[in-house]
C-alpha cells in the first residue's frame, strides 16, 4: 500500500516536471515589452537631500539661582542640520487574484547635525550629530502599511577633544487609511526628541486628503493644518517639539563636581509656529518657518550617571533650566533627484511618504513638506500645455 | 564646526544647487500635464474607495510602460531617416513593429485587469474621458498659439 502511494506521488511529480518542460516555455515566454528591454524607474521614492537651517536669539538667563546660571549668563540656539534619504530597493508585487499591488521600500537615510548653543559665560561650542540610519515601508496594497526606522548615530563636541557617543533612536508604526479623508497610525517609538531617551507611543490622526486640506496629528512629532494654496505654494500652522541629547566637553568646568573630560547636554523646546513652502520646480523647493518656542529646557549632567543608568531616562542633573518663551525661525532648502514610477491618486504611496517625512532621518524633527506627493490642480493652463508635455500621451495614429 | 568644515559644506551645497539647474525644465510641464489627466479621469470615472486602492497602482503602472515604449520609438528616430544605415534602417523598422505590438500586448492587459476592478462600463468610460482630455489639452493648444 505504501508502495503504490510512494509511486502516485513519483507520477505526479513526473508529470508536474514534464509539463513544465512542455508549457513552461510558453508560459513564461518573454512579453513584447520585455523585449524592448526599456529602462524604467525602479522605486516610488526620489532621493531627497533636506538642508535645515534654525535658529533662536540668545536670551538672558534670569533666574540666577544656581551659580552655573550666573556663568552661562545666557542661552541661544543656531542649528544646521543636514538629512537625505534614498531608496535602495523596491519590490513592487500586482497579485494576480485580488489585484491588489504590494509593494516593500528599503530606504537608506543619513542626518548630518550642527548644533551651537550659544552661552555668553562660556565659549562657544558646536556638537555634532551624525548617523547613517535603514528604514522599511510595506504597502499592503489595501488599507495598512508598516513602518520601521532604524537611526544609529553618534555624538560629539567636536570644538574640543571629546569623546564619541553611540546612540539609537528607532521607531516602528502601522498606519490604517480609513479612506483618503481619514487615516490612523499607532506604534512605538524611542526618541531622543525630548532631550533625552524617551519611549513613547506613536499615535497619529490625519483628518482630509494629503493633497488637500488636512489637519494631521501626529503625537510625538507634530501636529498640523495643512493648505495647499496652490500647486506651488503650502500653508501650514504647526506645532512640534525640537531637541536632543549632545555630549558637551567639560572644557569650562561646568560640571565641577567630577574630573570627567565630558558630559551630557540635553535641550528641548516647544515650537509652535507658521510655515510656507514653496515648489520652484519639481526638483527644487524652499521653505520658510517661524514662530514662537516655548517649554525651553536645557540641562546637563555627568557621564557617570549617563553609565549607571544607561537603560533609564536619567532625572537627576547637575543642573537644569526652564527658560522664557522666545522667537524662533527656521528655513530649508529640499532637492529631490531622480525619476519615480508614477503614483498619481495611489493614495497608500501618498501615505507612505507622508509617514517617510513625518519620521524624518536622524530624529531631529525636520520636515521636507511632502514635495513628493502631487497637490492637484483641476483645470489645465495655457502656459502648461504645449507639444513637449504633451508627446507621450498621443499615439502617432492621433494626428 | 570649525572654518574649514563650513566652507566645505558651502561648496557641497553650491554643487548641489548647479546640478539642480541641469534638470530640465520641460518634465514639470510633463508632471502637471500627467496630474492634469489623471485628475481629468479620476472625476469623469467617479470610482469608488475600493475600485480607486485597486485601479490607480495598475493604471500608473500601465501609463509608465506605455510612455516608455513611446520615448523608446521616439528617441531612435531623433537621428533621422535619411541619415541611417541600411542595418540601422532594418533595426527600426523591427523596433517600430516590436513597440507597436508591445503597445496592443499591454493594452490588453491593462484592459483585462481593469475591467474586472471597475466593470465594462467604466473601462470603455475611462477611453472615453483619454479622448476628451486629450481634445482639451490640444484646444488649449490651438488657442495658446491663436
Amino acid at each position: 500500500m505504501k508502495t503504490t502511494i510512494q509511486i502516485f506521488q513519483l507520477t505526479k511529480v513526473l508529470v508536474f516536471i514534464g509539463t513544465y518542460f512542455l508549457f513552461g516555455k510558453t508560459a513564461n515566454a518573454q512579453s513584447k515589452f520585455d523585449s524592448l528591454k526599456i529602462k524604467q524607474p525602479k522605486h516610488f521614492f526620489n532621493t531627497v537631500i533636506v538642508l535645515d537651517s534654525y535658529g533662536k536669539p540668545n536670551q538672558k538667563i534670569t533666574d540666577t539661582t544656581d551659580f552655573l546660571d550666573k556663568r552661562l549668563k545666557s542661552y541661544g540656539v543656531k542649528q544646521f542640520n543636514l538629512s537625505f534619504y534614498t531608496p535602495i530597493s523596491t519590490i513592487n508585487k500586482p497579485t494576480t487574484d485580488s489585484n491588489v499591488t504590494k509593494n516593500t521600500h528599503v530606504l537608506l537615510t543619513g542626518n548630518f547635525m550642527s548644533l551651537r548653543p550659544v552661552f555668553d559665560g562660556i565659549s562657544q561650542h558646536t556638537l555634532i550629530k551624525a548617523g547613517i540610519g535603514i528604514r522599511a515601508i510595506f504597502n499592503s496594497g489595501k488599507k495598512g502599511i508598516w513602518f520601521v526606522d532604524v537611526s544609529p548615530f553618534v555624538t560629539k563636541d567636536v570644538t574640543y577633544e571629546s569623546a564619541s557617543y553611540f546612540r539609537m533612536a528607532n521607531t516602528f508604526v502601522y498606519s490604517y487609511n480609513k479612506s483618503e479623508k481619514f487615516n490612523f497610525r499607532i506604534g512605538l517609538t524611542k526618541s531622543f526628541l525630548w532631550g533625552n531617551k524617551n519611549y513613547w507611543p506613536f499615535i497619529g490622526f490625519r483628518f482630509g486628503k494629503l493633497d488637500k486640506v488636512n489637519l494631521s496629528i501626529q503625537i510625538p512629532k507634530n501636529i498640523s493644518l495643512n493648505v495647499p494654496i496652490n500647486s506651488k505654494l503650502r500653508f501650514s500652522l504647526y506645532t512640534k517639539p525640537q531637541g536632543g541629547m549632545f555630549i558637551f566637553s567639560n572644557r569650562d568646568s561646568l560640571d565641577y563636581f567630577r574630573n570627567s573630560s565630558t558630559f551630557q547636554f540635553t535641550r528641548y523646546e516647544i515650537n509652535s509656529g507658521f510655515r510656507f513652502d514653496v515648489r520652484l520646480n519639481n526638483n527644487f523647493n524652499f521653505y520658510v518657518a517661524a514662530g514662537l518656542s516655548t517649554k525651553n529646557n536645557i540641562t546637563f549632567y555627568s557621564d557617570k550617571a549617563n553609565k549607571d543608568r544607561p537603560r533609564l531616562p536619567y532625572r537627576k542633573y547637575f543642573y537644569e533650566q526652564d527658560l522664557a518663551p522666545t522667537g524662533f525661525f527656521n528655513f530649508g532648502l529640499v532637492l529631490k533627484f531622480g525619476k519615480t514610477k508614477s503614483y498619481f491618486n495611489n493614495r497608500n504611496i501618498y501615505d507612505a511618504i507622508d509617514l517617510n517625512n513625518t519620521i524624518d532621518a536622524g530624529d531631529g524633527n525636520t520636515s521636507n513638506g511632502n514635495v513628493q506627493i502631487p497637490v492637484k490642480s483641476e483645470k489645465i493652463k495655457k502656459k502648461d500645455a504645449n507639444l513637449t508635455s504633451i508627446q507621450d500621451l498621443i499615439d502617432a495614429n492621433d494626428y | 564646526m570649525n572654518c574649514k568644515m563650513q566652507r566645505q559644506l558651502k561648496i557641497v551645497i553650491i554643487i548641489l544647487l548647479l546640478l539642480q539647474g541641469f534638470v530640465s525644465f520641460s518634465q514639470n510641464d510633463k508632471d502637471k500635464v500627467e496630474a492634469l489627466r489623471v485628475a481629468f479621469i479620476g472625476k469623469k470615472l467617479d470610482l469608488t474607495t475600493n475600485e480607486s486602492e485597486k485601479f490607480w497602482p495598475i493604471y500608473n503602472e500601465y501609463n509608465d510602460k506605455i510612455k516608455a515604449i513611446r520615448k523608446n520609438l521616439r528617441q531612435s528616430f531623433k537621428k533621422g531617416i535619411d541619415n541611417m544605415s541600411d542595418k540601422e534602417l532594418e533595426e527600426l523598422y523591427v523596433l517600430e513593429i516590436k513597440s507597436k505590438q508591445a503597445e496592443a500586448e499591454q493594452f490588453k492587459l491593462f484592459n483585462d485587469k481593469i475591467k474586472v476592478i471597475i466593470g465594462t462600463k467604466k473601462t470603455l468610460k475611462l477611453r472615453v474621458a483619454e479622448e476628451e482630455f486629450k481634445k482639451e489639452i490640444i484646444k488649449t493648444i490651438q488657442e495658446k498659439s491663436d
